[in-house]
C-alpha cells in the first residue's frame, strides 16, 4: 500500500509539466473564443476591445437654453464588428441636460451640460428623466428631498440618479449622476462631447456596458 | 491538534493516490440516464425520468437540425424567417413548419422539467451516496446546459424578451470587474478585465449584433450537441440500454408534446428594438426566479452568488456524507431541497406581478433561508439523539448553529444597516429638522450634509454601524467586519476542535494497531 501511494505521487509530480503543456493548449483554445480586431499574439488577459467612437452632433445650444432643459438622442457608436463588414453601429440612446448655473463651473461652459448613457448601469434598462416629484415619489419610490429638481430614474428596479452630483467611480474619478435610490452601482456611463460652434459634438463613449 | 499534524501530512502526500481511487470508483458508477434503475423502473415511474428525458433531448435535437433548414440567423431576417416558419401550419410557405418549432420550443421546456424533476428525486432520495456523486453532478451539470441552450437560443429569435435578457445576462459578468475596493487584490481584478473579456466572448464584441447572433447560434448547437456525443460514447463502451422506458411510453411523451405544439402555438413576440425597453424584462420561465433574485440584490453580489448556486449545491452534496438515505433521517437536506422549489416558485410568482422592494423583501428571505436550515437540523439533531442513544447536549453541532445564526443576522443587517436613511428611525425623524436649519445658512445643503451633521453631533444614534462610506466619510468599525471576524473566528475554531479530534482518533488507532502488533510474551516455562 505504501510502495503504491509513493508510486502514485512520483506519477503525479512528474506529470505536473504535461498538465501545464495541456493547461497552455487549452488556453489557446479559450483564445480562440475571444475577439479582438487585432491579429497577432496577444494573450487572454490582454485587454479586450474598446468599443469604437464617432463623431456625432446631436444638439444645439439654442435647444437648451433655460435650467433643466433636456434632450434626448440616439448616438451611433460606430464600433469594431468580427466579420467581413469589420464596422457595426450600435445605437446608444443618450441624454443631454443643462444643469442650473449654481452646480456648474462658471470658468468651464462644458460643466453646464450632463451629458450620459441612457442605459441603466444596473442591468442595461433605458432610463427616464423624470421633472416631477410625485411622479420620482409614487413610480419610483423616492421622495427628493426640498429644494427639488428633476432626476434620471430608471422603470425597471427604481435606479434614481441625481444630475447635480457626483459620484466617484473607481479608476473613472467622480462622475456626474449619483446613484440616491435603488439598486444601481454606479451613475450611468458618460459620453466624452465638445461645444463647437454652438453644438454638443459626443466624441466618444465610456466603456464597460453592453450596448 | 498537535497530534494531527503528522497524520495531516501523510494524508496529503498520499491524497494524489486516494482520489485517484476515488475518482475511479464514481467513474465507473457513473449513471447517464438511469440506466442502472432498471428494476426500480419497473415499477416507479419516477425512475423512468432518466429515459424519458433522453428521449426528449433526441426529439429537441431532431426538431432542431430541422428548423436550421429555414432559420436565417441574421439580425434583420432571424424574426421574420421564423415568423415565416410558423405561418399557417398547414398550407403555409413552410408546412408543418409551426409544430416542427412547437415540438422544438416545448420538447425543450420538457427537458428542463425532467432533467429538474430527476435532479430533485435524486437529492431527495440521497441517490449521490454510496458512490454515486458523479452521476448527481452530470444530472445537475446537464440541468445547467440545457439552460444556457435555452438561453442562448431564445436569442436567436430575435424580439424583444431575447434583445433585453441577453442585454442582462451579458451585464452580469462586467461587475466582475467592479470588485469593491476591500475585497484583496480587487483592483488587480478589475485592471484585468475579465469581466468585459467574458462578455466580450459571449457577445462577440462589445455590443449585441449580428456577430453575437452567429455565436449563440453556435454555442446553442454545441451545448445540446456534444453532451450527446460523449453520452454516446460513453453508451457504446458500457454497452447498455439507452432508454429504460417502454416504445408505448415514448409515444406517449411525443404524443404530449405534439399536441401541446398543435394546441399552443409557441410564442413569438415583437421584434427586438434596441430603443425601447419592455418593462418588465422577462426571461424564459425557468430564469425568472434568478431574475427576481438579481433584483433583491446588489449587483456585485448578484453576480457572484448566481455563479455559486450549483457550487453551493454541490457543496452541500459533499458534506452530506452519513449513509442514511430514507426521508426521516437526513431532514436538512430535504429542507435545501424544499427551500430551492419553494423559493423557485415565490420567486417566479413576485417577479410575475411586478413585486419587490429591495428594503423589505431581502431579509425576510434571508431569515427564512436560515430557519429552514435551523429546522431541519431541530429535526436531524432529534434523530441523531434516538439513534445514538445520547443525550441532547451530546449531539448538539454549537458551531453550525452559531455560523446559521451569525450568516442569518449578517445578511439581514447589511440590508438594514446598508441605508442609514431607511432603517434608522431616529435618524430619519431628525433628517428634515437637521436639513431645515442647514438649509439657513447654505441653500443647497444635501441630505449628505445632514447625515456628516448628525454623525458629529448625535454619537448616539451610533450611525458607526453602518456600512455607509464614501469620500466623505471614513470608514469606521463597519458592521460586516465584525460579522467577518465572527465568521473566521467561528470556522478557524471548529477546525481546530476538528483537527484535534481527527488527530486524537487518529492516534488511538495507530496505538491499538501498535498493541496488537506486538507479540505475545512468551507463556513461562518454554
Amino acid at each position: 500500500m505504501k510502495e503504491n501511494q509513493r508510486r502514485i505521487f512520483l506519477k503525479v509530480l512528474t506529470s505536473l509539466p504535461i498538465v501545464g503543456g495541456a493547461v497552455l493548449a487549452v488556453s489557446a483554445v479559450l483564445r480562440y473564443f475571444k475577439p479582438t480586431a487585432i491579429g497577432g499574439v496577444k494573450g487572454l488577459l490582454a485587454p479586450p476591445d474598446e468599443a469604437g467612437s464617432s463623431v456625432q452632433i446631436v444638439a444645439d445650444l439654442s435647444e437648451l437654453t433655460q435650467p433643466w432643459d433636456f434632450k434626448e438622442f440616439i448616438y451611433i457608436r460606430k464600433s469594431v464588428e468580427y466579420s467581413s463588414r469589420k464596422i457595426q453601429g450600435a445605437k446608444i440612446p443618450g441624454f443631454v441636460v443643462r444643469v442650473p448655473d449654481e452646480f456648474a463651473d462658471p470658468h468651464d461652459p462644458k460643466s453646464k451640460f450632463v451629458v450620459v448613457q441612457r442605459i441603466c448601469p444596473h442591468l442595461g434598462c433605458t432610463f427616464n428623466f423624470v421633472k416631477s416629484p410625485e411622479e420620482l415619489a409614487g413610480g419610483y419610490n423616492y421622495a427628493p428631498p426640498p429644494p427639488t429638481h428633476p432626476y434620471f430614474a430608471c422603470p425597471c428596479h427604481l435606479s434614481v440618479y441625481d444630475p447635480t452630483r457626483k459620484q466617484e467611480v473607481s479608476l473613472q474619478g467622480a462622475l456626474p449622476g449619483k446613484v440616491v435610490s435603488g439598486p444601481a452601482p454606479r451613475p450611468p456611463r458618460t459620453m466624452a462631447f465638445d461645444i463647437k460652434d454652438g453644438q454638443i459634438v459626443i466624441t466618444g463613449t465610456e466603456g464597460g456596458g453592453v450596448g | 491538534m498537535v497530534k494531527a499534524i503528522p497524520y495531516l501530512i501523510k494524508a496529503l502526500l498520499g491524497a494524489p493516490a486516494t482520489f485517484l481511487g476515488w475518482f475511479q470508483e464514481r467513474w465507473a458508477k457513473m449513471d447517464l440516464f438511469d440506466e442502472s434503475h432498471v428494476a426500480e423502473a419497473r415499477t416507479n415511474p419516477w425512475f423512468s425520468l432518466g429515459g424519458m428525458w433522453y428521449w426528449v433531448w433526441m426529439l429537441v435535437i431532431i426538431s432542431g437540425v430541422v428548423l436550421m433548414i429555414y432559420y436565417v440567423p441574421v439580425t434583420d431576417q432571424a424574426y421574420h424567417s421564423i415568423e415565416r416558419i410558423q405561418q399557417n401550419w398547414r398550407w403555409g410557405p413552410v408546412p408543418i413548419g409551426a409544430v416542427m418549432r412547437g415540438v422544438h420550443k416545448y420538447g425543450a421546456d420538457a427537458f428542463i422539467i425532467l432533467a429538474t424533476l430527476r435532479v430533485y428525486r435524486m437529492w431527495f432520495t440521497g441517490e449521490y451516496k454510496q458512490g454515486n456523486e458523479f452521476s448527481f453532478i452530470i444530472a445537475l451539470l446537464l440541468l445547467i446546459i440545457g439552460m444556457y441552450s435555452g438561453l442562448t437560443g431564445y436569442l436567436l429569435i430575435w424580439n424583444q424578451r431575447a434583445l433585453w435578457a441577453t442585454k442582462v445576462m451579458a451585464t452580469f459578468p462586467t461587475y466582475l470587474d467592479q470588485n469593491p475596493s476591500w475585497i484583496p487584490f480587487g483592483h488587480l481584478i478589475n485592471l484585468s478585465n475579465q469581466g468585459k473579456t467574458t462578455a466580450q466572448i459571449l457577445l462577440g464584441g462589445t455590443s449585441i449584433g449580428p456577430a453575437t447572433v452567429t455565436r449563440f447560434y453556435a454555442f446553442h448547437f454545441m451545448l445540446s450537441f456534444i453532451p450527446m456525443i460523449f453520452f454516446e460514447l460513453r453508451v457504446y463502451r458500457k454497452g447498455f440500454k439507452r432508454m429504460n422506458i417502454s416504445h408505448w411510453a415514448k409515444l406517449a411523451v411525443f404524443v404530449v408534446i405534439l399536441a401541446i405544439a398543435l394546441m399552443v402555438p409557441a410564442a413569438l413576440g415583437s421584434p427586438a428594438n434596441p430603443e425601447v425597453t419592455p418593462n418588465p424584462i422577462l426571461s424564459d420561465w425557468y430564469f425568472l426566479a434568478m431574475y427576481h433574485f438579481l433584483k433583491l440584490q446588489d449587483p456585485y453580489l448578484a453576480t457572484l452568488l448566481t455563479v455559486a448556486i450549483p457550487f453551493l449545491v454541490l457543496g452541500s452534496m459533499f458534506l452530506d456524507r452519513r449513509p442514511e438515505r430514507a426521508w426521516g433521517q437526513r431532514q436538512i437536506f430535504n429542507w435545501i431541497g424544499i427551500g430551492g422549489l419553494v423559493y423557485f416558485i415565490a420567486f417566479s410568482f413576485l417577479i410575475l406581478n411586478g413585486i419587490a422592494d429591495l428594503h423589505r423583501d431581502a431579509p425576510i428571505w434571508y431569515y427564512s433561508m436560515g430557519l429552514f436550515l435551523l429546522i431541519g437540523y431541530g429535526q436531524d439533531w432529534a434523530y441523531v439523539m434516538k439513534r445514538d442513544g445520547k443525550r441532547w447536549h451530546e449531539t448538539f453541532h454549537l458551531f453550525f448553529v452559531a455560523f446559521i445564526l451569525v450568516a442569518m443576522s449578517a445578511n439581514t443587517l447589511y440590508h438594514y444597516f446598508g441605508d442609514i436613511r431607511d432603517w434608522n428611525v431616529l435618524a430619519k425623524a431628525e433628517m428634515p429638522k437637521v436639513l431645515a436649519r442647514l438649509h439657513l445658512s447654505n441653500p443647497l445643503a444635501t441630505p449628505d450634509m445632514a447625515f456628516e451633521w448628525l454623525e458629529q453631533n448625535r454619537p448616539g444614534l451610533n450611525l458607526w454601524l453602518t456600512s455607509h462610506t464614501g469620500p466623505d466619510k471614513p470608514a469606521g468599525l463597519e458592521l460586516w467586519r465584525v460579522h467577518v471576524a465572527a465568521w473566521l473566528l467561528l470556522l478557524g475554531s471548529g477546525l481546530f476542535v476538528g483537527l484535534s479530534r481527527w488527530g486524537r482518533k487518529k492516534a488511538a488507532e495507530a496505538e491499538a494497531l501498535a498493541a496488537k502488533a506486538k507479540p505475545k510474551p512468551r507463556p513461562a516455562g518454554v
